[in-house]
């Protein structure tokens, strides 16, 4: 049966004001908001309220990115003219644009604004994906980019972003409590699969997947019922098998030279084998900035994009390694932490959704990377050379930085 | 206190996110598993893997060492090769039109094809070439090129992009065919050559010696390759180089040879009766080889530059076998040559003594057999002097019984026959000296008593080779020292324990001891067959100096005789007989021996002993101090720098001699 409902339901109740002066005044005591979450801060108080560790974790491993990417793109362009110093301002620049927008996504927006929108911006991230589908333009086999004339839009990655936030108002304007079952599902599976249909028809397998299990991941953090859980992985483990029929031959050859690179060592094994040698070869401390034989003699493939991780580990060793993915670990418990204080289900499901989407990144990347995963061309979080990749990051922290600002701070609510 | 109910919401979430903390957690401690495995158990497997895609090993090949004769002269040097190389990116870089054209290698080569002649077939095989490497590795274009094709090309060279000659040492031998038998040739490693020279480390396609003094003196000629060691990028690129360990060059080697000496036997074989056959010159106190020639010879070189089809079967189907060293590998029966061994068996044995004289009727019969001398009419009663001198065959068939084959055989093992010289060559031959014991093994038959008479004149199954021969008369010369021939100065024969030197410093293998009287008997009656009005060689004789010799005449087929025993001659010069002559020179005090056979010659008297008076008497003209012209040393001293320091000096000249 369908569990219980609480019958107080603090988002559709009444019509917010995000401004109103007599709100706020009605919550005077710093780190104590009203249940309701009608309230707004004034600017010191978010000031205040802001996660900093978040922001300076998201700086050092942009930093410690900044520093390998300088090393990749040295051996691969070295003209004389610097262009590798080109490819630090560059991705620098992006990071600051991005840090500027985390700023004003968390200070100055409004939550109540995000889930207002996060249907129609769903909406258009669709009817994008769409037109993608209908008149994209074709680069290396693949239809992913939208020309607009200024710029090339991928609608996949917006995708990403809008999907979460679609599903976090969904579950939001349910509040269910825990538990529920497959009527709660099928709207949200709906918003899943429409994007991930459509791209993997581009094809990009990589992005379908991680838009399929950031997907999965919010309804499961909104309160799908364990049963659910159980039974959808075994549907999955059924799944696998058709799955397998109805991909690519390209496909298909990623995951069979992942698990036997050596049958074609300079085909499509080719960039694992490379990538393994120049991440074994690095040993505990690394051959030293700037040494990476691997990188810097052009046998890395993609080593300032998808490989990049194997510039650090080549160069700097199981030390860098370590500790890039104890950055990463910590973003990934901070933002887990926030979505736990969070005062509303939908800045929860949000911050969650946007933290499952930086990790899962993460670790389809660096396990491809090192060969345990099919090379499904997925960047590094932070790291890897690309712009949109890194503004819709920042974009989504500063959501979760939003959502941290207007956490409850539940201890002390406790008390 | 707030409201109890959205709490629910948190706490619930709160545990799910505590699962999906967990799981992200234990994902990374996957990936960390992962790297401990790769960067720190298997990180030396893969240290190796990476260097071995950066490194790439150069070989840099060492000097092959020089061959130089007694006197200095430069016989084999490294002489540098011009090769036209060019690197296509260059050319497209500077001589590509439009950006349609894929390469600029057809325009350089367009312009490179009157200057050197191309042909449209090689053109096309070079763009064959190129479109199979990368655009920045030289593809060469023609290799061989003339001094005028690279003075032509070098002044030139501005308006040819990409376009370098390169010099690579290539081995050149600067007589031709002159000694070609005895300097040998080079050729690509066998598995057979790596079996031979185990202690070298040989790549494939590597060059060795294949006979002659370049494959007996291997290990002294080449040195050792050095190596360098390259990083190259992905697509092999050199990037820079690591480092380098130099070659080290082959020891140049003197021969003992002469070259004056040399030439002149190889042209009076070339010029004699047969025109072909070989020589050994000796000096008789140790072995030391003057002259080691062989007719008809070949020209080391075209191993070098490579034969045409029709070559190479011309030099391998040819009868006359120009690429066999006569003097070590051609097995001939003795003759007439042989019966100072037979003296000698029945001197020492006492079955001979000086005064004692045999009838020769001109002929003998055994078992209803008839034996014939040489001479038909006979040469009535002869003694041993008389018997030398005029090769009296009955005298030797007597002999032969008294002292049987067994004694003959016995003998002529002591005086170097029957084995192997023991000369620092490969490929000798040892000969044969039949004896019962080896008749009974391999012929699976007993010995007749005839055989004994036709071994005594050096017939039937006797073989040797002209050095074994040399061999042979030199121990005769000096009293009975057996030496082992050699022809490289710094690789004499080590020393013998046990064994005394001889007067030139160098141990016999072994020593006779031949009695004085004995010996005596046997020059006296060596040097009348020169000196002597009746001896078979009176027509050699020396200018100014006496020399001691005996002739042969060995037979090749079976004679064939008319009813009253006439010789019928042959008109086929493949049955005809082989001239020989072994002799030694001044009679009474020997300096050289020698030792000849002229092919099909006829006989040896008339045909053999005049080969080796030429020699003889250059020999000892050089030894007055006359100035002899010489036509194989172009210039006062040839010997040129090493091609290693100093390539591009001078044009090669070709100019020398092919007599």
């Amino acid at each position: 049966m369908r569990p219980a409902v609480t019958s107080h339901n603090p988002v559709t109740e009444p019509p917010i004001h995000p401004a109103d002066p007599e709100q706020k005044n009605r919550n005077p005591v710093e780190g104590v908001l009203s249940v309701d979450g009608s309230t707004t801060l004034g600017w010191k108080e978010r000031w205040q309220r802001f996660p900093w560790s978040l922001i300076l974790l998201l700086t050092l491993t942009s930093l410690l990115g900044l520093v390998v990417l300088y090393s990749a793109a040295g051996g691969h362009l070295n003209h004389p003219d610097n262009s590798n110093i080109q490819f630090i301002i560059r991705q620098a620049v992006r990071f600051t644009v991005g840090l500027a927008l985390l700023f004003v996504v968390a200070i100055a927006g409004s939550e109540r604004i995000y889930r207002r929108y996060a249907y129609l911006a769903y909406g258009i991230s669709l009817a994008l994906l769409i037109a993608v589908f209908l008149f994209g333009s074709v680069s290396m086999g693949a239809r992913r980019w939208l020309d607009l004339g200024f710029m090339r839009l991928q609608p996949s990655e917006l995708m990403k972003v809008t999907l979460v936030l679609a599903l976090a108002r969904y579950y939001h304007d349910r509040a269910v409590v825990a538990g529920f079952g497959l009527r709660d599902l099928a709207l949200p599976l709906l918003l899943i699969m429409l994007p991930v249909a459509l791209i993997l028809k581009q094809p990009d397998l990589g992005t379908a997947i991680i838009i399929a299990t950031v997907g999965m991941a919010v309804i499961v953090i909104a309160g799908l019922s364990w049963k659910m859980i159980t039974l959808s992985l075994c549907l999955l483990a059924a799944g696998l098998p058709v799955a397998w029929n109805a991909m690519h031959d390209y496909q298909r050859q990623r995951v069979y030279t992942l698990f036997f690179p050596e049958h074609d060592p300079l085909g499509s094994g080719y960039h694992i084998i490379q990538s393994k040698i120049a991440v074994g070869s690095g040993g505990f401390l690394g051959k030293g900035f700037l040494n990476g034989s691997q990188s810097h003699l052009d046998f890395l493939p993609e080593r300032h994009t998808d490989f990049i991780f194997s510039v650090l580990a080549e160069e700097w060793g199981f030390v860098g390694c370590i500790t890039l993915m104890l950055l990463y670990l910590l973003i990934t418990a901070r933002g887990l932490l926030i979505a736990a204080t969070a005062q509303h289900r939908f800045g929860l499901l949000t911050a969650v959704g946007f933290i499952a989407l930086f990790s899962f990144q993460v670790i389809i990347n660096i396990g491809m990377v090192i060969g345990l995963l099919p090379v499904v061309g997925i960047p590094l979080p932070l790291i890897s050379y690309g712009g949109s990749s890194m503004i819709t990051l920042l974009f989504s922290m500063g959501l979760i930085a939003h959502v941290a600002i207007y956490a409850k701070h539940y201890r002390k609510t406790i008390e | 206190m707030l409201d109890e109910k959205p709490k629910t919401f948190q706490i619930d979430a709160r545990r799910r996110l505590l699962v999906l903390g967990g799981g992200i957690s234990l994902l990374f401690s996957a990936l960390t598993s992962r790297l401990f495995y790769l960067q720190l158990l298997k990180s030396g497997t893969f240290r190796d893997m990476a260097d071995d895609n950066r490194i790439s090993l150069q070989l840099l090949p060492a000097s092959r060492g020089r061959i130089f004769d007694r006197n200095g002269l430069l016989l084999v040097e490294n002489h540098p090769d011009y090769q036209l190389v060019a690197i296509p990116e260059m050319a497209t870089q500077h001589l590509r039109r439009s950006s349609r054209e894929r390469s600029g290698l057809p325009r350089l080569l367009e312009l490179l094809k009157p200057l050197l002649q191309l042909e449209e077939k090689e053109i096309q095989s070079v763009l064959k070439q190129a479109s199979r490497q990368r655009a920045f590795m030289p593809v060469t274009v023609k290799t061989h090129l003339t001094w005028e094709e690279v003075s032509l090309i070098e002044t030139r060279v501005h308006e040819l992009p990409g376009v370098t000659i390169e010099v690579q040492p290539q081995r050149h031998y600067r007589m031709g065919t002159l000694a070609s038998h005895a300097i040998g040739y080079l050729g690509e490693v066998t598995e057979k050559d790596q079996n031979r020279f185990v202690d070298i480390d040989f790549r494939s396609g590597d060059l060795l010696g294949k006979s002659g003094v370049e494959r007996a003196m291997e290990n002294q000629l080449r040195g050792m390759d050095g190596l360098r060691e390259i990083e190259v990028n992905a697509y092999g690129r050199q990037v820079r180089e690591l480092r380098r360990t130099p070659p080290r060059p082959g020891q140049d080697i003197t021969l003992t040879l002469d070259m004056d000496l040399q030439q002149e036997a190889e042209r009076a074989l070339a010029e004699s009766s047969g025109g072909t056959g070989a020589m050994v010159m000796m000096r008789p106190h140790s072995g030391e080889l003057l002259v080691m020639a062989s007719q008809p010879a070949y020209d080391p070189n075209q191993f070098i530059n490579g034969f045409l089809p029709d070559e190479w079967r011309q030099l391998t189907q040819d009868p006359n076998r120009p690429l066999t060293n006569k003097a070590i590998q051609g097995q001939y029966p003795p003759g007439s040559t042989f019966k100072m061994v037979v003296v000698l068996a029945a001197l020492r044995l006492g079955k001979l003594h000086e005064h004692d004289t045999i009838y020769c009727p001109g002929y003998t019969t055994r078992q209803d057999h008839r034996f014939y001398c040489w001479k038909l009419r006979g040469h009535g009663s002869v003694s041993l002097h008389q018997a030398i001198a005029q090769s009296c065959d009955v005298f030797f068939y007597e002999l032969a019984d008294r002292v049987g084959i067994d004694a003959i055989h016995q003998q002529a093992l002591r005086m170097g026959l029957g084995t192997l010289t023991g000369i620092a060559l490969d490929g000798e031959r040892a000969g044969l000296i039949p004896s019962r014991a080896w008749k009974r093994t391999t012929h699976k038959a007993g010995w007749y008593p005839g055989e004994t008479l036709i071994t005594a004149i050096g017939q039937g199954y006797v073989l040797s080779t002209p050095m074994q021969l040399a061999v042979m008369i030199s121990a005769i010369a000096n009293g009975g020292a057996v030496y082992r021939p050699f022809l490289v100065k710094s690789a004499q024969p080590p020393a013998i324990p046990g064994q005394k030197p001889g007067p030139a410093g160098i141990t016999p293998l072994w020593h006779n001891h031949f009695r004085p009287e004995h010996i005596a008997l046997i020059h006296a009656g060596l040097e009348e067959v020169v000196h002597g009005p009746l001896g078979t060689a009176r027509t050699a004789k020396l200018n100014g100096v006496r020399m001691a010799g005996k002739t042969g005449t060995s037979q090749v087929a079976r004679h064939r005789r008319t009813q009253s025993g006439t010789l019928v001659k042959t008109t086929n010069r493949r049955l005809m007989d082989h001239a020989m002559f072994v002799a030694y020179a001044p009679a009474h005090q020997p300096e050289i021996a020698i030792s000849v056979i002229v092919e099909h010659g006829g006989g040896g008297g008339t045909n053999a002993a005049p080969v080796a008076k030429r020699v003889m008497d250059l020999y000892f003209a050089k030894q007055r101090g006359e100035t002899i012209a010489t036509t194989h040393s172009p210039g006062a001293n040839p010997i040129l720098p090493n091609p290693d320091d100093e390539l591009a000096e001078e044009p090669p000249d070709d100019a020398n001699d092919n007599p």
